[in-house]
């Protein structure tokens, strides 16, 4: 197992450096920059003095060594949007309605959409299926600003019981989080159905039925554990999504989190910023995937590749 | 089961029945307002205009700025005058007038504001230099000269001179943009000074109580210390950017979360139809019109411009495809622009015989030997972004129509625009322009000699200088129209629209600000100092 963990930390470690090194040459690749003549029209001697000031006026590859040294550092940078600050401290604070956000989206909305899929799963070609089908396909189908657009017509507008949109108050929580939550209740519910009826459909349950067992510990300790693998690798992954996910439902419901960074790093061209939440959510993927990887493994140990063969 | 389900439901209708009526109410008087930009680095708009935080020049008293009728007022300034060679403008500023931390504001604050910008890497600093033209100013942003030989003196506390390069008429209206910056603070912590709100001090009518960086959003509340003129009538003002969004604005100002917001163009008819007292159309001053290549063919040739200025339905074009969020465009100058001629802009009709009439007689009848031009735009968001692309097509297929001609399209990033304008790379253009200063010499200054599209029209060029530099008002305005005149007559642009921002507002705002001006329109993104100092809400 150990060895298993310290391969898949190797691994991570070479993804993450070839992602920054993409993710920077690409950054620098698109043409204009902080400081375009189109966008801030400065004359040309303090432009240049802008830029030796940022450190732009080096060759890439130096500037990319500086910025991953910082990085090796926890230093991120200055943003350039805002000179006074740290783009950890930025970051850090805009992180916190982002996590509430997208965490309380992913921890209400998969238990519901698991409950969602074992209930269609059990109830195969009833209407408890259909219904839940039909609710699993308007959530993966239907783009999230426009269910975010219908929440704010029926409970803000005509209902008038919510507030449409801000942040602050728990009362404002409320449809933004059900927004997101409608993502991962739909993506669950799918993954639980199909999963489950994978499983009940093979031989060992027959025999365990054959054997006498409840139904109900049949689902619960069986047919659910075996079924849980595909759960877990989303899992993980829409959690870390979060932070990107909800970049829609952040400008829908004007929730000051990382959306509106994402957004206006890339408009201003603010390098340290883009390249910081990029290389976040880089770390956080690999994290999320070696996280599964192990958890698979306790599942099914017949997956601890190189450990149990 | 069965009881489950009834406490539950009785809880949903108990919640549902109390939770508008536990919203707590507002003692003060608070205006929640859609913003711009989702992104602004410094609090400090003589640091940054382009990349300045919400409504930082609300904060800060400028010299003269605008009324509803688009007048120039004083505002820190209490009179101006200039000297006899019309070179040097004395202003007098208010006596009283303090920061909000009880220091004087006097006249080296404003001196200061404008030295710093010459050296620090103002990007506004064009700005100074072709429109408030103040003398050494090039020289100074090429560090080629000191600071001091500025044209720019605080002769005591309470007044400024300016000297410019040549008589400058308006610049009392450049000084619109003129705010000053706190010289005792940026002593103390430098740029500093704007980035957070503990340690920036205003001299307007507002003060700032927050700023959420994420998105730019701020909340100004009344000032308690601004003696000047314009005092706010609300209490706080709330300025979301990301209510900027018709798509985000609208539901917010249905559900009553903003006091009122910007309209795309399908949601027009549905705000107009339910809230048919509440549209407010907003002039943005400024123009898309066609320009050419004018010294190659075809269009060096006048009957070739002529029959396209005559080949365009304005009124069509800005009542169907563009469902009225620009007015049609005669002109160059927009209606209640500072010398704004309607006579001239009553010339532009739509008259396609004529317009076939001056196409054969350029040899090309009913468009036959005409050869497949391609008009240009630039990419653009914001209200050019939603106007030029249809416009763009809505040309093609009438010129197609009236002149039997092909006109591709073809949209290009600013930069390679402009590169086509300049170097003539292409030959005919959609040009947008908006205003930098409320003066006509803003607008006549792109086309002269040589200006932004390269046209040298040597009777234009001696009629607009003169007016540049004259300094009765009456006499400009005569000369400037002669020289839109020259435009018209020659075909050198083809007026298309003046865009224009449409809104819809709550029935609980008042005040002079929430009803139109004689034109129509309500400053609800222009000239925030009026606006937001003329409001007030039930």
């Amino acid at each position: 197992m150990i060895s298993f963990i310290l391969r898949r930390l190797i691994s991570v470690a070479v993804t993450f450096i070839v992602v920054s090194l993409i993710i920077f040459f690409m950054m620098h690749a698109i043409p204009g920059g902080p400081f375009d003549a189109n966008d801030m029209p400065v004359s040309e001697a303090v432009r240049d003095k802008l830029m030796a000031n940022l450190g732009l006026d080096q060759p890439l590859y130096v500037q990319y060594f500086r910025y991953m040294w910082g990085v090796l550092h926890f230093d991120f940078g200055v943003p350039y949007q805002s000179p006074g600050d740290t783009v950890t401290g930025l970051l850090s604070r805009a992180w916190v309605p982002s996590l509430v956000l997208g965490g309380l989206g992913v921890l209400i909305g998969a238990p519901l959409g698991i409950l969602l899929g074992m209930a269609a799963a059990l109830n195969r070609n009833t209407w408890i299926d259909y219904l839940a089908s039909t609710v699993a396909t308007f959530g993966l189908t239907i783009p999230v600003f426009v269910t975010s657009m219908l929440l704010i017509l029926v409970f803000a507008v005509w209902l008038q019981w919510l507030p449409a949109s801000g942040w602050g108050k728990p009362e404002r929580w409320i449809l933004p989080i059900t927004a997101y939550a409608l993502i991962p209740l739909a993506t669950y519910a799918r993954y639980t159905r199909s999963a489950m009826l994978d499983t009940i459909n093979r031989p060992f349950v027959t025999v365990l039925r054959a054997k006498g067992l409840s139904e109900r510990r049949i689902i619960f300790q069986h047919v659910l554990r075996n079924s849980a693998i595909p759960l877990v690798t989303v899992f993980l992954p829409m959690f870390i999504g979060t932070a990107t996910g909800s970049i829609f439902v952040e400008a829908m419901f004007r929730v000051p989190g990382l959306g509106a960074y994402f957004v206006s790093s890339i408009e201003t061209r603010d390098y340290p910023l883009e390249m910081a939440l990029m290389l976040m959510i880089t770390f956080m993927y690999c994290i999320a995937y070696l996280l599964s990887d192990i958890v698979y493994a306790l599942i099914n140990p017949r997956i601890r590749v190189g450990g149990g063969q | 089961m069965k009881t489950l389900l009834k406490i539950a439901g009785a809880l949903a209708v108990a919640t549902a029945m109390t939770a508008p009526m536990t919203m707590p109410s507002l003692a003060q008087t608070t205006i929640v307002a859609p913003g711009q930009s989702t992104s602004g680095t410094y609090m400090d708009y003589m640091k940054t205009v382009y990349a300045r935080a919400t409504f930082a020049e609300l904060l800060q008293v400028p010299i003269a700025t605008f009324d509803k009728e688009f007048e120039l007022t004083p505002m820190a300034a209490e009179s101006w005058s200039q000297s006899e060679d019309g070179l040097t403008w004395t202003f007098k500023l208010r006596p009283g007038l303090v920061w909000s931390d009880g220091e004087p504001l006097t006249a080296e604050d404003y001196v200061f504001a404008l030295q710093r910008a010459a050296t620090g890497g103002y990007d506004f600093a064009w700005y100074w230099d072709f429109a408030g033209g103040i003398k050494g100013w090039k020289e100074v942003t090429e560090g080629t000269a000191d600071v001091s030989t500025l044209g720019l003196v605080a002769v005591d506390d309470l007044t400024i001179e300016v000297t410019t390069v040549a008589p400058k008429p308006y610049l009392p209206s450049v000084t619109s943009l003129w705010y000053p910056v706190p010289k005792h603070v940026v002593d103390k912590l430098g740029d500093d000074w704007a980035l957070n709100v503990d340690t920036i001090v205003s001299s307007g009518p507002f003060d700032l109580e927050s700023w959420e960086k994420s998105n730019n959003s701020v909340v100004l509340t009344k000032s308690d210390t601004y003696t000047g003129p314009w005092q706010a009538q609300i209490d706080r003002l709330e300025v979301d950017p990301s209510l900027g969004a018709p798509e985000v604005g609208l539901p917010a100002f249905l559900a009553g979360d903003a006091d009122y917001s910007f309209l795309n163009t399908g949601q027009v008819p549905v705000a107009t139809q339910r809230y048919p007292d509440g549209i407010r159309k907003n002039a943005v001053f400024a123009t898309s019109y066609i320009s050419y290549d004018l010294d190659s063919a075809p269009f060096n040739d006048e009957n070739v411009r002529k029959a396209f200025y005559y080949a365009v339905d304005r009124a069509e074009l800005t009542s169907t495809v563009l469902k009225d969020i620009a007015i049609p465009a005669g002109s160059i100058l927009p209606p209640g622009y500072p010398g704004y001629n309607p006579d001239i802009a009553a010339e532009a009709v739509f008259d396609p015989e004529k317009a076939k009439q001056f196409m054969a007689d350029a040899g090309f009848a009913d468009g036959a030997g005409f050869p497949e031009i391609e008009i240009w735009y630039r990419e653009e968001g914001g209200y050019n972004g939603a106007i030029i692309p249809a416009m763009a097509q809505y040309l093609q297929a009438e010129f197609k129509d009236v002149l039997g001609i092909t006109m591709n399209i073809r949209v290009l990033p600013g930069a390679e625009w402009m590169d086509g304008l300049r170097n003539k790379t292409n030959n005919i253009f959609i040009a947008p322009y908006e205003y930098d200063y409320l003066d006509p010499s803003n607008f006549y200054g792109i086309f002269f000699n040589g200006g932004r599209h390269g046209y040298h029209i040597p009777e234009y060029d001696a009629l607009v200088s003169q007016a540049d530099s004259e300094s009765d008002w009456d006499t400009r305005y005569k000369l400037y129209a002669e020289a839109e005149q020259i435009m018209i007559d020659q075909a050198l642009i083809v007026p298309l629209v003046h865009p224009i921002t449409i809104a819809v507002i709550s029935d609980e705002l008042g005040g002079d600000a929430s009803t139109p001006n004689a034109l129509g329109f309500t400053s609800l993104d222009r000239l925030g100092h009026y606006f937001f100092t003329h409001l007030t809400k039930q």
